[in-house]
């Protein structure tokens, strides 16, 4: 669980935890996509900006770079896939495998922008409470005509509160199959539809019983809406962002 | 007055089973009740009744005389139901977030939602973990809130199915304590139950099920010598010809 903490919302009072989450989610989409046109000192820019603000929020350097271990493996993949494939003048070579200069660099880039979207993303869940980020949802899919926007916020928060449990049980349920020998079993088939059938059923039952359970609390999707505000600073906030992102783009 | 008035009470399931047959049962306001009986003797499908989750096949269940099935959302408002899983009932994904789920879905104002929350959170000593996430509380944790969850919507009679499984001796105190909490100002409480040890010392009237019927229903001092005959174990203290002791003391 422990890995899953770390995208978690922490309570405080720093400015992004006062912003209005729709504003918040707008900045989400203007800085993703205006990452993808920045190049090193925009990026750097970026970098320190988002640290910064994840520090300001609560979230030591530590914990970033800790949040980021299996990201960076990822991003090591991407990396060299990118500097392999990418023709140019050639740095290094080995029979018929080649690295490029250009490889390298556009590798960075790309690995680089990566690093900005997911560390936007965990500036955004890490000064928004899941219910806002509930409400968010729900307000934005309410213009939508045929779409059930309370529904889908009441299953999208329902996936993020009962994911961790059934990874829980997915390792309840390995455990117990290790300590009946399981790894003696070399065929992945065998082993995944071992898992995967309990691990289904489980999830199920569990399913079924959070039902009945709603059901007793008078759930229906006639409930007490939201409530969402935005201040003065929320609109500073916007018109500071689109500045910068047009000055990213235009430069 | 009688807050639960059972009468004829039958169900059979969509296989043909009988769940259970011919209950007759009034419950006083204010009193606390423990249902005993093995697994499978009908105890959850009872409760179930109370508020509308399941439906009698034949016969009628009162609540301050008006029948369930005639609001359902109003007997589910005034029978609040603590599940034997509490992982199973715990939607919010913080602990505050859970809490206002039942009054959000009664459409109480937004600051009506709050002031239950709080006070609910300080009732059960859960304020400090408002922003917890509930998977990370302790087993005794995860039941105070769900108890919170369903006192945030104020009801009269609070059920309570199974409260006390998988929870340690720390875990069994905290809830036993919350229970008797809550019987002292004023809820009608009902405790389902196939162990009596830890919960026999603090009630006023003992039930006892057996395949789907009431077998036996009085003071629980003078049904404690019957209980083995319906598969329930004998408190120890019982056993040994002395005076049952509350697990508080």
């Amino acid at each position: 669980m422990a890995e899953l903490s770390a995208f978690n919302f922490r309570p405080g009072s720093s400015v992004l935890h006062g912003l209005d989450v729709r504003f918040k989610l707008i900045f989400l989409v203007l800085i993703s996509f205006t990452s993808l046109k920045a190049y090193t000192v925009a990026l750097s820019f970026l970098t320190l900006v988002l640290v910064a603000a994840l520090m300001h929020s609560g979230l030591s350097l530590k914990s970033i770079l800790k949040t980021f271990r299996y990201v960076f493996v990822l991003l090591a993949f991407i990396f060299i896939a990118r500097a392999l494939s990418t023709p140019g003048s050639v740095v290094a070579e080995f029979k018929a495998i080649s690295i490029t200069r250009e490889g390298i660099y556009y590798g960075a880039m790309i690995c680089w922008r990566l690093v900005i979207v997911i560390l936007t993303g965990l500036s955004f869940v890490l000064t928004t409470r899941p219910s806002e980020i509930k409400a968010a949802v729900e307000w934005t899919l309410n213009p939508f005509p045929f779409i059930p926007a309370k529904r889908i916020a009441t299953m999208m928060s329902l996936m993020v509160r009962f994911l961790p449990v059934i990874i829980d049980q997915a390792k309840e349920t390995a455990d117990a199959q290790r300590a009946r020998g399981i790894e003696n079993r070399k065929n992945p088939v065998y082993r995944f539809g071992k898992l995967g059938i309990p691990l289904m059923r489980r999830t199920f039952a569990r399913a079924d019983k959070l039902a009945v359970a709603m059901e007793a609390r008078c759930y229906s999707e006639n409930r007490t809406d939201p409530v969402l505000s935005a201040g003065i600073m929320d609109w500073i906030a916007l018109c500071g962002v689109i500045c910068f992102c047009l000055v990213i783009i235009k430069t | 007055m009688n807050i639960i008035e059972i009468e004829n009470l039958s169900h059979y399931f969509a296989d043909g089973t009988c769940g259970l047959e011919n209950i007759n049962l009034t419950i006083r306001e204010g009193t606390f009740v423990v249902i005993a009986g093995q697994n499978g003797s009908g105890k959850t499908t009872l409760l179930k009744h109370l508020n509308g989750l399941l439906l009698p096949t034949t016969g009628t269940v009162r609540l301050a005389g008006v029948p369930v099935s005639e609001n359902l959302v109003k007997a589910r408002q005034m029978v609040g139901m603590v599940f034997q899983d509490p992982d199973s009932q715990i939607v919010g994904e913080t602990v505050c977030d859970d809490v206002a789920f039942g009054p959000e879905n009664l459409c109480l104002d937004r600051s009506e939602v709050k002031r239950r929350v709080s006070r609910t959170l300080k009732v059960v000593g859960l304020l400090d973990f408002e922003d917890q996430k509930p998977h990370l509380l302790s087993g005794g944790e995860k039941r105070r809130l769900a108890i919170a969850g369903i006192l945030a919507m104020e009801p009269k009679v609070l059920v309570f199915d199974e409260p006390f499984s998988s929870l340690d001796y720390p875990g069994v105190k905290q809830v036993l304590k919350q229970i008797i909490s809550l019987h002292r100002s004023g809820h009608t409480i009902l405790v389902a139950v196939h162990d009596l040890e830890k919960v026999i010392a603090h009630v006023d009237r003992l039930v006892i099920m057996k395949d789907g019927k009431v077998v036996k229903d009085g003071m629980p001092s003078q049904l404690l010598g019957e209980l083995e005959a319906f598969g329930i174990r004998e408190p120890c203290a019982s056993r040994l010809g002395m005076e049952v002791q509350s697990w508080l003391n």
